[in-house]
């Protein structure tokens, strides 16, 4: 892992490359943090409009995101 | 097009949701898939894998699955990318499994699969069962073997892939073992 990482860092600064993968991979981590998240909210009977408020999104998008697909 | 899936295919459709539930997991990613897809044995797949040296090696695919896991499902090119940021996958993984539960960070979270049901297939698995048909119709082919349900993870990027291609299966080295395809049977 350090070795990744040195690896990285070094790349990280010339690489566009590596920087707008790791935006991706970011994006894709969050994705799946804010579903396990929203997934315990509904589990413990929180409403869409508390969870939205929290996210700070609309009551309708998370529903649309999350809600029963 | 689950009516044109042979036996075998049905068979590792159905491996996928067992090894779901017994991970205590709600949505079937194409980890599970490819879990399924190891335990074959006499179909096309499990030949394929083994002319490809892999029937000795089944546990080394099925531990590097579970590192993927332990990466949120991220492949190693994309953790990489993170750890350059100063982040930390497989630490986040932890913690969250600590409070959510083992699985909770796998899958990509969308699920047609509702609480207390059986799990539902994911939009990543789903993907892979429409590809397997692209691979069958691309090799002329009326039915959808295990054969194609593997074909159709080497050529559809992620983890599986990566392990996959780590341990020499790919979509070449699968059609070099098995042939160019073509003729119309039933599995």
């Amino acid at each position: 892992m350090t070795e990744a990482t040195d690896l990285a860092e070094r790349a990280g600064d010339r690489d566009p490359r590596v920087g707008l993968r790791a935006v991706a991979a970011l994006r894709r981590l969050l994705e799946q943090l804010e579903a396990v998240q929203v997934r315990s909210a509904r589990n413990q009977g929180w409403s869409w409009q508390e969870i939205a408020a929290e996210l700070g999104v609309s009551r309708q998008a998370v529903h649309k995101k999350h809600g029963r697909q | 097009m689950f009516e044109r899936f042979t036996k075998d295919a049905r068979d590792v459709v159905r491996g996928a949701v067992e090894h779901c539930e017994g991970a205590g997991v709600r949505t079937v990613d194409v980890e599970h898939l490819l879990l399924a897809l190891l335990d074959r044995e006499a179909s096309r797949a499990s030949f394929a894998l083994a002319a490809l040296g892999l029937a000795e090696r089944k546990d080394s695919v099925r531990t590097a699955l579970d590192e993927t896991r332990r990466r949120a499902g991220l492949s190693r090119a994309e953790t990489e990318a993170l750890a350059g940021l100063g982040i930390d996958v497989s630490e986040i993984v932890s913690r969250v499994e600590e409070v959510h539960g083992a699985g909770a960070m796998s899958g990509d979270g969308k699920s047609g699969g509702r609480w207390g049901g059986r799990p539902g297939f994911g939009r990543e698995a789903k993907r892979i069962l429409e590809q397997s048909l692209r691979m069958a119709m691309a090799r002329r082919e009326r039915f959808i073997g295990d054969e194609h349900i593997l074909l159709a993870m080497t050529v559809t990027p992620g983890p599986a892939a990566e392990v996959l291609a780590d341990h020499g299966v790919t979509h070449a080295s699968l059609t070099r073992v098995l042939g160019a395809g073509g003729e119309a049977r039933a599995g």
